[in-house]
């Protein structure tokens, strides 16, 4: 386990480094205009552009400049922001926004693992009866209907019926989180009420399952102690990854109620041309989704004693 | 089951509070219609205004020397102050220099400074006096390449003695030498002095007049020795609102990036007479939200889109019909910049194009045959021709002596009469189909196929940008036919200047010029031929790239008349004069074509015409003297302000 996990460790960290070098080289292949704004391109003289790609030190060679940005980050040196935030750090600018999308994210998370699972215990053990239905006619509504039309409907009902701030707001946490983490739950519910229902019902026609019943176990048993643990087995695996990947926010929730979260970050520092920010949130996402994997793995073997991930020689 | 039901919910409330109490405070943010914030001494007024930016505009940094986006800007003109600034009128008045003038046709300025304005920290702590040292530390400043990589750098260059010669000797310095610089060296070099502690002096490269309305701009403005002594040179650039040290009226106590800001009054702020709001909230909202939260009373202004305005203003009933207000004109003056060297895709030269825009009678056909009433409509389908937009210098910008607009004496010179409410005034359809036929004979002689294709581009998925270049598809087509010009809407990715403008595929864009001071030479040096600092002329026209010797001589010809004019220091209604002169030649010859002023409807607790309003500078979003209602104004209330200000 300890080889299995070290040796995992090690992989992951040659992925991260593999895509920070690819990204690293992405946007170096940009013209150097990129390197400024509308205004600037317009404004500058040649030899301005010059003197301010030659201090930033864009100028020398390719080489030179990777190595000076594996130097940086062996010291968590991620730059400063040229655009988002002229001249703040780059790990400030994240560090801000990532608390809000990761308590936003989780709080969703949470909700939708408990209400989606008892969604799908309920629709597996009433199944084809109008509970299972109404579960099922949800599942489809939520998936069907864009989430633009679906948070509208949300906005609507909580700021007309309940009175709700329709905007996140920094002075009034609380009650201003609660449309967004609604909107953020309502797929995810959809989702763990699918996937649990579906694995359950797989697990009732199992023979297992038979016996026990024949051997006369309590129903409530059966499905707590043996269907919905072994059902649960193949979910547990993405639990770590989306809870990690709260962090990197949703990009549509976000805009729409205004949460000054990670969201729609990546593809600010994308139209705006804030390098440093881009390579770092790639980075950090590429980071998440390595780990998250890793831990996903981890987490069925303890659950699951028979998954053996290190006799496979580390691959699933 | 049912006690595990109930356990999960509990479980599930629990933890949704337990995560959701993290962020902070509970208090709450709502627009003024709640009636929290009137003010005991003045019930009709806000106290708290929440007001809107678009998300995409959001404040980038905090240090006003470094930026020169409008987005920074509209926040940072009310953390700093100014040595001058404007009133609603878009008049000079005394701001930190309460007396100031010339003795010498505007080649020496002379301001003599108050004595009781403080620089404070966010939680107002007093760090230092303001004096004419900090105008000076913030020139060395502007000035030093390595500090401040040439930003806000160019009117200094242009205006200020030695500023050019001191530029180009920190350029060469190495990065830390040019970064150790005090002040005493650039006061060897460049024109500006400070006699005492409020005395500032600036000595100009030339006589130029309107150097005192060039103070509002954000290269003019004070930073303090001490605040770079506490940050660093190189914490500088990424000061943030926490770390700052204010002199203005608001400090700007919470910045959450892409969601508010919190402006709070600043109680040591030297002008004790100003009225001030307690806070004011900048939310950021996207267009389509706006009206959901004007009705949810979260927002005290919003503008209307035009779907928004026809529900309301076509239904009489609607609660918000008699609150419709019209906006006052922005400050930016849009014109049809042609170019005269526009490329195909594919970088080859678009000859048949170039061809046609080189020749003055294609030209007029477009400056007369176009009626842009529809287009107009887009933003204002209740009064279009207050878009109307005859001139290249924005209107309100400058006055003669006896309180004439420059502008009007342009549209005299090109024989406009008044606007009668209803019609274009520039749209002649005679004159364009005579300009038409003859463009058809001298191009066709020339070898131009027709109809002649008109590229322009607007950015990919913006379905507003796409329904208003509809619309002059459309004008297009009616007014000069589809047998002579093709409109074709085409798109590009993120950067207009990078994708377009720079390899030159659009046959015209529009834009508008926004002015940096007070003098017609701030616009039409933006046409000059040949000339580094036009910005129009030689990055969106192409015009130094253009071969057609008759088009360059026109062009020429234009550039010298406006070279004479800013010659002209002595008298400032001669100055004008030769000024207009110029600017009414470039449009007899269509060397550019104006658009339009914007102008749109709103719903509003602020009364516009109490806000500072200059057609010039960095101070029209200070948030100072505003006059508010807790109510919305009514459409005949801001009739009646608009009348006034007349």
């Amino acid at each position: 386990m300890t080889k299995y996990t070290i040796k995992r460790l090690l992989q992951s960290l040659v992925t991260v480094l593999v895509v920070a070098t690819i990204v690293f080289l992405l946007m170096r292949m940009l013209p150097t205009d990129y390197y400024f704004t509308e205004d600037q391109v317009m404004k500058l003289t040649e030899e301005q552009k010059n003197d301010q790609l030659l201090a930033a030190g864009l100028l020398d060679p390719i080489g030179q400049q990777l190595l000076r940005f594996y130097g940086q980050l062996l010291h968590f040196d991620f730059g400063v922001s040229r655009r988002i935030q002229t001249g703040a750090p780059v790990l400030k600018v994240i560090g801000t926004k990532f608390a809000i999308s990761m308590r936003l994210g989780c709080t969703a998370l949470v909700i939708a693992l408990i209400i989606g699972v008892f969604l799908g215990v309920m629709q597996a053990r009433h199944k084809d009866r109008i509970f299972d239905h109404i579960g099922t006619a949800y599942t489809i509504f939520v998936n069907a209907v864009p989430p633009l039309v679906s948070y509208s409907l949300v906005l609507a009902f909580g700021a007309h019926v309940l009175n709700l701030p329709t905007l996140y707001s920094t002075r009034n946490v609380g009650k201003s989180s609660i449309l967004p983490i609604v909107c953020l739950a309502l797929a995810s519910i959809a989702h763990y009420a699918l996937w649990t229902r579906r694995y359950m019902v797989d697990e009732l026609n199992k023979d297992y399952i038979k016996l026990a019943r024949i051997k006369g176990m309590a129903f409530k048993d059966i499905m707590v102690k043996h269907v919905l643990k072994n059902a649960f087995v193949p979910l547990v695996q993405y639990i770590p990854a989306s809870f990690l990947m709260t962090i990197s926010g949703s990009l549509l929730a976000e805009r729409f109620f205004s949460v000054p979260g990670m969201g729609p970050l990546l593809t600010d520092a994308i139209t705006r041309y804030d390098l440093n920010v881009v390579q770092t949130l790639v980075i950090i996402y590429a980071a998440l989704g390595v780990l998250g994997v890793f831990l996903g793995d981890v987490l069925m073997m303890l659950l699951d004693p028979r998954i053996k991930l290190a006799d496979k020689g580390g691959s699933r | 089951m049912r006690k595990n039901t109930a356990r999960l919910a509990a479980l599930a409330l629990a933890s949704a509070m337990v995560l959701t109490a993290c962020g902070g405070s509970s208090s709450q943010n709502t627009g003024s219609n709640d009636g929290g914030n009137t003010d005991a001494g003045n019930t009709s007024a806000i106290k708290d205004l929440v007001t809107y930016e678009a998300p995409i505009r959001e404040q980038e940094g905090f240090f006003i020397l470094n930026t020169e986006k409008a987005a920074d800007l509209n926040v940072l003109c009310n953390m700093y102050s100014p040595l001058l600034e404007v009133d609603a009128n878009g008049q000079l008045r005394a701001a930190v220099a309460k007396e100031w003038g010339t003795e010498d046709g505007g080649l020496t300025w002379t301001f003599k400074l108050r004595d009781d304005v403080k620089w404070v920290d966010i939680n107002g702590n007093e760090k230092a006096d303001c004096t004419a040292q900090d105008w000076i530390t913030a020139m060395e400043w502007i000035l030093n390449f390595h500090k401040n990589g040439g930003n806000n750098a160019s009117m200094p260059l242009a205006l200020i003695e030695g500023a050019e010669d001191y530029y180009n000797y920190t350029k060469d310095l190495p990065e830390a030498e040019a970064k150790a610089l005090d002040t005493s060296k650039m006061l060897e070099m460049v024109g500006i002095e400070a006699p005492d502690d409020y005395t500032l002096v600036y000595h100009c490269t030339t006589n130029a007049p309107y150097f005192d309305t060039v103070m509002t701009s954000a290269c003019m403005y004070p930073i303090s020795q001490g605040l770079i002594d506490e940050l660093g040179v190189d914490g500088m650039i990424g000061m943030t609102n926490e770390n700052m040290w204010y002199n203005g009226p608001y400090f700007e106590t919470t910045f959450t990036m892409n969601n508010e800001k919190i402006l709070t009054k600043n109680d040591s702020y030297w002008d004790k007479d100003a009225t001030l709001f307690d806070t004011v909230t900048i939310r950021m909202v996207d267009a389509t939200q706006q009206y959901q939260l004007w009705q949810n009373g979260e927002l005290d202004n919003i503008s209307l889109s035009e779907a928004d305005l026809r529900t309301i203003y076509d239904d009489e009933n609607n609660k918000d019909h008699a609150y419709l207000a019209e906006t006052r004109p922005k400050k930016f003056s849009y014109q049809m910049h042609l170019n005269y060297a526009k490329n195909n895709e594919d970088g080859t030269p678009d000859t048949n194009w170039n061809t046609a825009v080189a020749n003055e009678a294609f030209r007029l056909s477009l400056y007369y045959g176009l009626d842009l009433t529809k287009y107009w409509s887009r933003s204002n389908f209740i009064n279009p021709l207050h878009n109307e937009n005859v001139c290249y210098t924005m209107k309100g910008l400058l006055k003669y002596s006896d309180g004439r607009d420059y502008t009007d004496k342009v549209q005299e010179l090109l024989g406009m009469s008044e606007s009668d409410g209803e019609h274009m005034r520039r749209y002649d359809k005679e004159k364009a189909e005579a300009y038409k036929k003859q463009a058809i004979e001298e191009l066709t002689a020339q070898g131009v196929t027709f109809p002649i294709q008109i590229d322009y581009y607007i950015v990919s998925g913006d379905q507003n940008a796409l329904d208003t270049q509809t619309i002059m598809k459309q004008i297009f087509s009616e007014c000069l036919g589809d047998d002579y010009v093709n409109f074709n809407i085409k798109t590009f990715v993120s950067s207009v200047t990078k994708e377009v403008i720079q390899p030159g595929i659009h046959s015209y864009y529009i834009s508008g010029w926004g002015a940096d001071y007070g003098d017609p030479a701030n616009f039409l040096d933006q046409e000059r031929y040949g000339y580094d600092g036009a910005y129009y002329s030689k990055n969106y026209s192409r015009i130094n790239q253009a071969t057609d010797e008759n088009l360059i001589a026109t062009y020429k010809e234009f550039s010298d008349m406006v070279e004479k004019a800013g010659e002209i220091c002595d008298d400032m209604d001669q100055r004008y004069d030769a000024f207009a002169e110029a600017e009414a030649y470039m449009l007899e010859h269509a060397l550019t074509i104006p658009v339009q002023y914007e102008t749109q409807w709103q719903l509003t607790k602020v009364n516009d015409y109490t806000k500072m309003n200059a057609m010039y500078g960095a101070q029209n979003y200070t948030y100072k003297n505003w006059e508010t209602s807790t109510t919305p104004y009514t459409t005949e209330q801001y009739e009646a302000f608009a009348a006034e200000a007349k």
